[in-house]
């Protein structure tokens, strides 16, 4: 059972490193998702707000631990 | 799901990505099990390890067939949504790690730790010792292969590439045995933050394209679109460490 816990653990630990990132990646593929199919945007744009956002949430998450860390 | 061809722009970076995320988890793995044969002897670790990849065998016989059934889409958008996650994951460690703000994984401490604990749990439990070696290089076996796991599906479900990606993976546990086999001691001189960085990027990028294709996206380019993706990516991840970096450069002076 302890074996069980911490493998389940483990792969949820995969994808949720920072919970307020995984929750922002969520945001913007939501974000992406209602772009590119109720708000009528070309598709393309929509991935652009997908790809670009993305490289905003990485730097801004970096930043932020960064920050948090050396205070 | 509807046939795929393949494509060397999109099967290169899911045998590279596959092969530098293996290396990285099969080397974790490695010095885990090392410790267990330098205290307990080989038996027990290699017990371990073989229940080990078995039981991560079994999960894929029994879990693979299932992705035959999922639509294409809908298994592109799943896999690039978590691929964002787990790539993007790695990539903000690997930048913090390379700015200096949290510590390099050090490959000889993590060996010396696991010994010292196997050693106390064995000491407290006599008459189970072999039992508890062989749990532990089990356990590390698991951990580390369910990442391989994922992330060989991951670069190689979505475009028919399993075969390719695993064999990247392959290709990383042979090249990990071999040299631990020739050195016998932790592979501590492999360049794990580098690697992890590289997958991140890597995998980021595959997040993207998959996640957009999912969403119906036609990417300009198609599959050479990755590359820019990646390249991205790698400018993103080198400019977070500089930004990192930063702060810690004015507090010193």
């Amino acid at each position: 059972m302890t074996m069980l816990k911490e493998l389940a653990t483990e792969f949820i630990g995969m994808f949720v490193g920072d919970a307020r990132l995984t929750l922002a990646i969520l945001a913007l593929i939501g974000g992406a998702a209602i772009l590119v199919e109720f708000a009528g945007t070309p598709k393309l744009v929509g991935g652009g707000f997908l790809l670009f956002g993305a490289l905003a949430l990485l730097i801004e998450s970096v930043r932020r631990s960064a920050r948090a860390a050396q205070r | 799901m509807e046939p795929m061809s393949l494509s060397w722009s999109m099967a290169a970076p899911a045998i590279g990505a596959a092969f530098a995320a293996s290396l990285v988890e099969v080397v974790e793995a490695f010095t885990i099990v090392l410790a267990v044969a330098t205290l307990r002897g080989w038996r027990p670790a290699t017990l371990g390890t073989a229940a080990g990849l078995a039981s991560l065998a079994g999960g894929v016989i029994l879990l693979g067939p299932l992705l035959e059934r999922v639509p294409l889409h809908a298994l592109q958008l799943t896999i690039g949504v978590l691929l964002l996650l787990f790539g993007m994951g790695w990539l903000r460690k690997a930048s913090l790690r390379a700015a200096g703000i949290i510590p390099l994984h050090d490959e000889d401490a993590i060996f010396a730790a696991e010994a010292a604990e196997l050693d106390a749990t064995a000491r407290r439990q006599l008459n189970r010792q072999d039992w508890i070696a062989g749990m532990t290089a089990f356990k590390a076996v698991v951990l580390e292969g369910l990442e391989v796991v994922f992330i060989v599906i991951a670069v190689g479900a979505g475009r028919g590439l399993l075969v390719p990606a695993g064999i990247g993976a392959l290709a990383a546990c042979a090249v990990v045995l071999l040299i631990g086999a020739a050195v016998h001691r932790p592979l501590s001189r492999v360049p794990e933050n580098s690697l992890k960085f590289g997958v991140g990027v890597m995998l980021s990028a595959f997040g993207v394209y998959w996640t957009g294709e999912g969403l119906g996206i036609a990417w300009p380019g198609q599959d050479l679109a990755l590359f820019v993706f990646a390249a991205l990516f790698l400018s993103a991840g080198l400019l977070s460490t500089a930004i990192a970096r930063r702060p810690m450069v004015e507090v010193l002076s």
